[in-house]
């Protein structure tokens, strides 16, 4: 993956476990009108360039990793707004048609990237597009209709999604603070990333180092408002009880929760009254990246997949960045510092956006055969 | 498991209509969706339906269509384990399109966050679920050409794998849309998926669907 802080999970991984924050002031576009001037950006991209924010990403990513994409892998691009600068600088008389901005033609770049044959298609789910395609890959191996499934995700900070969360008064002007009593927003950020999904058949007979496995999924909407979530949380609360019945395991093994956790006063105290619901009697560890990394949008589901699957591997839950002064709600689940596990096989991660989505996911580490 | 379609609504630029109940409303040449809108299509009022984008307005239709035909109750009270997968021939290019130029008329300084609500492509599913009180998952897909099929085929992979007791799948195409319920055949229905999904195989696009379940429904009542 390629995050503010650089390619790579362990890179990653590491900056939030150091505590590190990406955001900082904006200087792609002009935020003088906003209510809010910072971002987690990636350094050196250029805006409203040749080709988009999102393919100079991906081209990064995909220079500085080769992932050994199987020519029959299915393709799930995951993503709320694509390319949406390449319509940014059409209607600002900058050259281009607007209509390259379609999703369904940055699938066809996407695509010749990354070499993938099998079918294709874009997932959008909101801030939940990422998790709902890891989902759909892990149905589609389970129900025996793929054997391998490369999910490919990304979203980018932009004038056209600035101005819109800035005008819903979504932003705060610090960096977020998930779960802080002082929250006062979320922090834009930017990503791409991608998995490569296989069943265990074939994982095995290609020799694959099996990372993590994806055993449980659900999804649920609140059906209640297009950018506030439910009070009373029965969306989230549906996808994380689908999860947990398709992993066919208990809320007492799920060992630690990475929250969508955005730094908004609803959002997060949505997701804390999800989980003080299923998870009251063992209060598993709870943290949220966007601290560290911003609000990467159609991304952030499988950034935040791949960092709880680095957390089961390092047996260390991360620190929550900029956390000061839990939430009531939050204290006794959420941290500043780096929580050591003495179980770590099993995590849930929660993700959550407008229209009411919600996504669950459960992720084991792999079992070890005799 | 087999999988029906147990009811399916569709809307055009000259009328709408529904499958298993056999309605079809041609417009008058002084009605539109929008005047039709209160009496005909909706069992209540949509809140801020003139308001909605276009796509938006048209998928309402076509669920609230397609529910009527399956005998689902569509009152938003009555939350339904029910999902949505929907796909479009632009995306939200329309309504981006629309957010951004009236951003920058107001000169780059005033944005305004009842258009930039309905810039995913996943919004007007969203508005679906709100009023129809669908709480099973949400989606958006798309992919090369028209993809009504493949969505159909996501819904019932979705039901198969237990993640909802019903979907709704459909499209969107210009002032085009049609949506069906989709769920076990134990529940009735008009026709299996599979026998639709054959029968308009290669392109199954909006109006070949529509024909197709049409057609067999017509069948199965002669």
């Amino acid at each position: 993956m390629l995050t503010p802080f650089g390619a790579g999970a362990d890179l990653c991984f590491e900056s939030i476990l150091a505590k590190q924050c990406a955001v900082a002031n904006v200087k792609r576009f002009n935020t003088a009108e906003f209510t809010s001037r910072i971002a987690a950006t990636i350094r050196d991209l250029r805006y409203h360039g040749e080709t988009s924010l999102v393919m100079q990403m991906f081209e990064r990513l995909f220079a500085s990793s080769c992932p050994g994409i199987p020519a029959d892998a299915a393709l799930l691009l995951a993503t709320t707004k694509g390319e949406i600068d390449l319509l940014e600088k059409s209607l600002l008389g900058k050259g281009g048609d607007p209509g390259e901005s379609r999703l369904d033609r940055l699938l066809a770049r996407v695509t010749a990237l990354t070499g993938a044959k099998g079918p294709a298609a874009v997932m959008s789910a909101a801030c939940t597009s990422s998790s709902a395609a890891v989902g759909r890959a892990a149905a589609m191996i389970s129900a025996g209709k793929s054997e391998c499934v490369l999910v490919v995700a990304c979203d980018c900070v932009t004038e056209f999604i600035y101005s819109g969360f800035s005008s819903l008064m979504a932003l705060d002007t610090a960096p977020a603070r998930p779960f802080d009593a002082t929250r006062k927003g979320l922090s834009l950020g930017e990503a791409v990333a991608f998995s490569l999904l296989m069943s265990e058949e074939r994982a095995e007979r290609e020799g694959r180092n099996i990372l993590c496995e994806i055993s449980g999924w659900g999804m649920g909407d609140d059906a209640n408002h297009m950018t506030g979530p439910s009070r009373a949380s029965e969306g989230l609360i549906s996808a994380i009880q689908r999860a947990l019945s398709s992993a066919s395991v208990s809320p007492a093994e799920i060992d630690f929760i990475s929250a969508h956790g955005t730094g908004t006063n609803y959002n997060d105290e949505m997701e804390m009254r999800a989980f003080r619901a299923l998870f009251s009697d063992t209060t598993p560890p709870v943290y949220s990246v966007k601290g560290a990394i911003g609000h990467t949008m159609g991304a952030a589901g499988l950034i935040e997949t791949i960092i709880a699957m680095k957390s089961l591997q390092a047996a260390t839950v991360p620190p929550t960045v900029n956390l000061q002064c839990p939430d009531d709600d939050a204290k006794g689940w959420v941290s500043s510092e780096p929580v050591p596990l003495k179980r770590a096989k099993r995590a849930l991660v929660a993700n959550s956006g407008f229209s009411g989505v919600n996504t669950a996911l459960i992720l084991n580490l792999p079992t070890v055969k005799a | 498991m087999a999988i029906s379609i147990l009811g399916a609504g569709w809307i055009t630029s000259k009328g709408y209509g529904t499958v298993k109940l056999c309605e079809e409303h041609l417009f008058a040449p002084d009605e539109t969706l929008y005047t039709v809108a209160k009496n005909g299509i909706f069992n209540r009022p949509v809140k801020n339906f003139g308001r909605l984008d276009r796509l938006s307005r048209i998928t309402l239709a076509a669920v609230s269509l397609a529910l009527r035909d399956a005998g689902i109750d569509s009152s938003p009270e009555a939350k339904k384990d029910i999902g949505i997968v929907g796909t479009n021939d632009q995306g939200s290019l329309e309504t981006d399109t629309a957010y951004f130029r009236d951003f920058v008329d107001n000169g780059r300084k005033l944005a305004r966050a009842n258009l930039f609500i309905y810039t995913l492509p996943s919004s007007p599913m969203g508005e679906a679920a709100i009023h129809f009180g669908l709480s099973g998952p949400l989606l958006y897909m798309a992919g090369a050409g028209r993809s009504l099929a493949n969505v159909m085929v996501t819904a019932a992979e979705m039901i198969a794998g237990a993640e909802s007791a019903l979907m709704l799948a459909g499209m969107t195409c210009g002032d085009e849309g049609i949506y069906a319920v989709i769920g076990e055949s134990k529940h009735g229905g008009i026709c299996s998926l599979d026998t639709v999904l054959k029968s308009a195989a290669g392109d199954a696009d909006l109006e070949k669907i529509v024909t197709t379940i049409r057609s067999l429904k017509r069948g199965q009542s002669e």
